[in-house]
This record gives structure tokens, sequence and C-alpha cells, in this order.
């Protein structure tokens, strides 16, 4: 039934690009949302927002409606692997809600289908973390108020490093590798770290921290061939070549975690969520034998940021008010106590300094990392580009290709998709 | 003297035989079991992981006997998720589409097989192409047509689009070709109408297909994910298959336990289905060499 579905999913998805790809030019241009005002919400909103999580939002939102008394928020969960397809649906057949929540990655290609209403003038992004707010920005027009953040960090097992040699976290990509290495001769690892073969996402932290970047500055060429990011490939490749990480590490969802608690691969790079992963795999006192740590430093230590935005759609009967319950949303008491919740990590900077988030030191790594994060460029040609990297990143670290060949082929492969902008 | 001497010769050929087809059975039966248990032995997992705690099946996936069996799973979709909802909507769902097509296919089938009328051919044609047509290139033309009508999030939405299928039609109209026309013709000379035709002579003849087309018909509505997905527009019409992703898969963690368990009870009613029909089921693949 699932490859059925996946099929489905997949040629269903590739139908849609033929509707949704085509871009109006009118929708190009950057527009100003008005101003929603201070007035009381009123009238009935409609959201949609992924997960079970969704289900504990009207707790939430019960505030929201006591100091807004004539207003009525639905709230419908959608489930997280098909949210993507419900959305896309809804758009074609005109059937979107109030509110959407979408993940910062798919901004480019919703806003490419011109679904999206702006963000009104009197709503303030200043007080995101910039990286999340740029993925808000689309063809120069703000489209999105960032909800909540994700970024992935070093994980690493404290006790399996104590044992190779090393009292700290690694600080610089030497250090990391000298670590993966003693994680193998010296704490009985299999492998030193678990890296994605073929993921391209996955590489970019390497390469952003190395100075390297995409795009250019203005956005409108790749600049995927640069020597900065040849240099991060490379460094990245020695892992493979060199047997510190698994040239074909299981994808089963849950491997990696349970090769980090039995302690066959002790390190990994990966978001907020895998506490509570390991929780599960490790059990309880499994918390005192590991530790998070900001990412390798080379120029800088930059990590992906990723997450989900609030967005109006275009055809929402009751705009202002959808706006208005994003502002609620997005105030950092709200974002605490949704962080208390659901564990969602918030996207304002104001609400990391609540003790529920700063008292804890593997948690407060994540808001260290977030201060240096970058994200590829929001745009439909980025999922392209993006897939033909997967391939050259497996040409790379599973056949050994050159690196400088490899980027320059993607360099040509990405220059002729173009960028977008 | 020839008896006695014929006697032992058939005997032995006869025992022979015997032990031979009784070893050829041997193999065959060894075959069968060995597939039945490959067959079987995911269902057991999946019902052994459905006791077990999330942890459990994330440290050891390949493991069978759960070490501290538990109910929470199931205890969590009947309290916490209300599952009574989701099971309602689609049993709904299914019945409804089940009955749709068994009696809508069967009536085309029977005047496309039956009946002559202008335009026969052509219109029979015109079915078969839409057999060859993938049901993707439709799905989304077909929720924006569902959506101008007003129909999504209701139970129309979900069961009209599937109320009668060409593959039904084409089940049925093979089949029912193979009535003589004869029995039609005599019941016509006394008087029958051709209601009364189809309901008391076609339909009673045509057990095979129709528990052929039941039982397709409940599967593939029953594991409906994606059209579901799209027309419910609120959780008091999500249907079972969209409640197992929405609450056991998360951006980026499965909740595995919860997910084996309502994998379970999605099962269950195919099972009853599947074993109550199954006589039936085994003649419509003889007779239609279609399943």
């Amino acid at each position: 039934m699932s490859r059925i579905r996946n099929g489905l999913v997949i040629a269903l998805a590739g139908a849609l690009c033929v509707t949704a790809c085509g871009r109006s030019t009118s929708d190009d241009k950057p527009a100003a949302g008005g101003a929603i005002g201070t007035g009381a919400a009123t009238g009935t909103i409609t959201m949609w927002a992924q997960g079970a999580e969704a289900e504990r939002l009207p707790t939430l939102l019960k505030d929201f409606e006591a100091a807004n008394p004539g207003v009525k928020v639905n709230v419908t969960p959608i489930p997280w692997d098909a949210a993507h397809n419900k959305y896309q649906t809804a758009i074609a057949g005109g059937t979107t809600p109030d509110i959407g929540q979408l993940g910062t990655t798919w901004m480019g290609e919703f806003g490419a289908a011109g679904a999206l209403a702006p963000v009104p003038t009197d709503l303030d992004t200043g007080a995101f973390y910039p990286g999340s707010v740029k993925s808000t920005q689309l063809h120069g027009g703000t489209y999105a108020i960032p909800w909540y953040v994700d970024t992935p960090v070093l994980y690493y097992r404290t006790d399996l490093a104590t044992k190779a040699g090393f009292a700290k976290p690694p600080a610089t990509w030497a250090d990391f590798k000298a670590l993966a290495k003693a994680m193998q001769t010296k704490a009985g690892a299999k492998y030193g770290v678990s890296l994605g073969a073929k993921d391209f996402q996955g590489f970019l932290p390497f390469a952003w921290s190395n100075g390297a970047s995409l795009t250019s500055d203005d956005g409108k060429t790749w600049t995927i061939d640069d020597p900065a990011m040849v240099q991060a490939v490379r460094f990245y490749q020695s892992f493979f070549t060199e047997g510190i990480a698994d040239r074909a590490p299981s994808n089963d969802p849950g491997a990696h975690e349970a090769a980090f608690v039995n302690g066959t691969v002790p390190m990994f790079i990966g978001g907020p969520f895998e506490a509570g992963e390991l929780a599960k795999a490790g059990g309880a006192g499994f918390a005192a034998k590991y530790a998070t740590a900001v990412l390798p430093k080379s120029k800088t230590a930059t990590s992906f940021v990723g997450g989900s935005n609030l967005v109006v759609f275009k055809k929402s009967a009751n705009l202002a008010a959808a706006w208005k319950l994003i502002r609620f949303l997005a105030d950092p008491k709200t974002q605490v106590a949704w962080y208390k919740t659901t564990g969602d990590l918030p996207s304002a900077q104001a609400a990391w300094t609540d003790p529920a988030l700063s008292g804890d030191p593997k948690l407060a790594v994540f808001g260290e990392q977030l201060r240096s994060v970058n994200a590829p460029p929001a745009t439909a040609e980025w999922t392209q580009v993006q897939s033909a990297g997967d391939s050259q990143m497996e040409k790379v670290n599973v056949s050994g290709e050159d690196p400088a060949a490899a980027m320059k082929s993607l360099q040509a492969t990405a220059a002729s998709i173009g960028t977008g902008a | 003297m020839t008896v006695t001497l014929e006697r032992p010769v058939v005997e032995q050929t006869v025992a022979g035989s015997v032990k031979k087809r009784r070893n050829h059975h041997f193999w065959v039966y060894a075959g069968l079991i060995i597939a039945g248990l490959l067959t079987v032995l995911p269902f057991v997992w999946m019902l052994l992981g459905s006791i077990k705690p999330d942890g459990e099946i994330l440290n050891d996936p390949g493991g069978w006997l759960p070490h501290s069996p538990t109910l929470d799973n199931y205890r969590q979709w009947f309290v916490a998720l209300h599952i009574g909802t989701f099971f309602r909507n689609s049993a709904i769902v299914a019945v409804v589409t089940v009955l749709g097509n068994l009696i809508f296919c069967s009536m085309v089938g029977y005047a496309m097989a039956k009946l002559d009328f202008p335009g026969k051919r052509p219109l029979f044609a015109l079915v078969m192409v839409t057999l060859m047509v993938p049901g993707v290139v439709t799905f989304v033309p077909l929720f924006v047509v569902v959506a101008k009508m007003h129909l999504v999030n209701t139970y129309a939405g979900l069961i009209l689009p599937f109320l009668t299928s060409p593959i039904g039609v084409f089940l049925m109209r093979q089949f029912i070709r193979s009535i003589p026309d004869s029995l039609i013709e005599a019941a016509r000379i006394d008087g029958a109408g051709e209601f009364r035709i189809f309901a008391r002579i076609v339909l009673p003849l045509s057990g095979p297909p129709l528990a052929t087309l039941g039982i397709l018909t409940f599967l593939a509505s029953w594991n409906n994910f994606l059209w579901p997905l799209v027309v419910a527009q609120n959780q008091d019409r999500y249907t079972l298959p969209v409640a197992l992703s929405l609450y056991s898969t998360g951006e980026q963690a499965t909740n595995y336990g919860l997910l084996l368990a309502g994998s379970v009870m999605v099962i269950a009613p195919i099972v009853a289905v599947f074993i109550a029909l199954q006589r039936w089921f085994v003649q419509g693949v003889a007779t239609t060499g279609l399943k």
C-alpha cells in the first residue's frame, strides 16, 4: 500500500508542478499587506497545523479567544508526511484555510504558486532569528512569520569522548575529525560519526562554516564550484574515504539513534527532536551519557536553519483576524508556553531568555547555534538543485569521485536550472 | 488364473501411485507452509510490536517477543485519540462505496452485455479507455470539481467519485455475457420487465463476480489515503489511514508502537471480510481471472 501511495504522491507532485510552477508576473512584485491595527480579532479563523502537536493548539488558543471575545479558531491537524500534498491540492482546488503551517523549505514553491498573502506592515519580523526570517522573504516581499525553528547541532557521547581523551566538545574541524578517529581507535566505536553519504542539505553546514555560499550575494547566480565549497566537500569526503563514517549508513528511522545508544556510532548531527528519540531509545538515565555542542568551526560554525513558518492564504476571508492570531502565536510568551507543551524551539529571540530554555544546558546549545545559521534559497529551483546535489554527494562519498569535478558538474546543472531570482 | 495373476499387478501400481502422490503432496505442502509462514511473519511482527513500548522497537527492530508487554498503544488510540470516529467514517465510506459499486456496476454491466441500444459499442469502448487512465492524472481535476460542487469535507465528497468504477463495469459485463440469452428471453416471454430480469435472474446468478467486486472495492476504499486526506478538512471526517498517519508520524520521528497498534486495528476488519468471503473470492478469481 505504501509503495502505491508513494507513487501516487510523486506523480501527484509532478502533475501539480505543471499547474503550480507557472508563475504569474503580477505576483512577483513585492506587496505590502497594509496594517492590521490593534483592535480585537473577530469572526472565524481556520488553521491547518501539522502533526499530533496541533491537537494541543486549542488549549494554547484559549488565551487568544479570551482576549478576543468575538473570535472562533478551528484547528485542523494534518499528517506531516502528507501535508505538502494537502496544501498543494487545496491551492489547486481553492479550498485553502486562513492560516497554514509551511516548512521553511516549502516557502519558495508555495510563494511561486501565488497563494500567500503578504505580511502586514505593522507586524515586525525583527524580533526573530534572522536565519528564519530569510526563509519568509520571497521575491522581495515578506510572506510569512517564523513560528518555530529547528537547527542541527552535534550530539556526542561524553562518556566515550572521555575514553577517547577528549574532555571538551570538538571546537574546530581538526578536533572534530581527531575525536571521530579516536572514538574508533580508543573508545571501541565502529564508526566515529554518522554522516549522510547522499545528503546535500546535510552537508551544507560544512560548506557555510567554510565560508562558501550557494549563490552570489544578489542571489542571481549559483556559486557552487567555488574553492571554499570544494574544500568543504573534500573535508566531508575524507570521513568516508578514511573509514570514519559509514559509506552506506542505514536509512531506517531510529537506526542512528540506536547506534548512538549502543556506542557503535557515538556522534551525529541532529535537530532538537533527537533528545526525545534518544530518551525513548536509551531510557531515562541515558541523558547523562551524552551532550550537545555547537557545530565544529572552520571559518565560522554555521548550521542549517529549518522549522515552520505561519502563512495566511490570499483567499482568506478573514485576513486581519488571521494575522492577529499569528501575532499572538509569535509572541515570546506564547512561544515559551508552546515550547513547554511540544518542545518546539521558539523563533522569537526574546523567548530564549526564559529559564525554561536558558536553564537547560543541552538546549542552550541550540540557542547559541541559532546565532550562526543559514538557509538555502527559498525558491522552487533550489529543490531541483538539491536533488542534483544529492546524487553528486553520492558520487563523491560512495564512489570516491573528485570533489572539484563533482561540484563543477553540479554548478553546470544548477546554472541550467537557474536561480529563479 | 488370469484374475489371480492380474490382481497383484493392479495393487502394485495403485500402491505405487499412492506413494508417489503422497510424496508429491509432501513437497507441495512443505512449499505452501513455508510460503504461508513468510506471508504471515510480518503480521506477527506487527501484532507483537503493537504491544511493545516504543523504545523497545527502536532498540531492537528485529526482535520478536516483547520484554515488557503493554496495552498502552491501544489504550492511547481508544482513550486519547477517539479512534471510534475514524472507524465510523471509514466504515460509512467503505460500505456505501461497496453498495454503490455492486448496484451500479452490475446495472451498467447488464446493459452492456445483454441489451441492444444505439451507441453501445462506443460507450463500452469509452469505459475501457477510462480504465487505461491512471487515477493520479485525474486526481487534481477531480478534486477541483468536488471543491466547486461544495462537497469538500462531506461524506458525499468522500464517496461520490468512487461510487462506480470502469473495472467493475468490465468485470460484471464479462460475467453477465456468459449467462445464456435463452434464460433472459424466457423471462421476457413470461412478461418480466428489464429491471425484474436484472434483479431476479441476472443478479442471483452473478454471485462470484459480485463478491470479487465487493472485496476489491472494500479494500480500495478502506485503504484509500490520499483522497480522504485532501477532501476531509477537519478531524471529524478523517478516515482510519489518515488518522494513522496523523498521529503516528511526526516531522522527523515516528511513534512506532502507536503506528503498529493502529495498523493492527485497520487490518483486522479486512482480514475478517476476507475470511468471511474467502470461498466467494476464490470462485470469483477462478471465473473472472481478476483479483
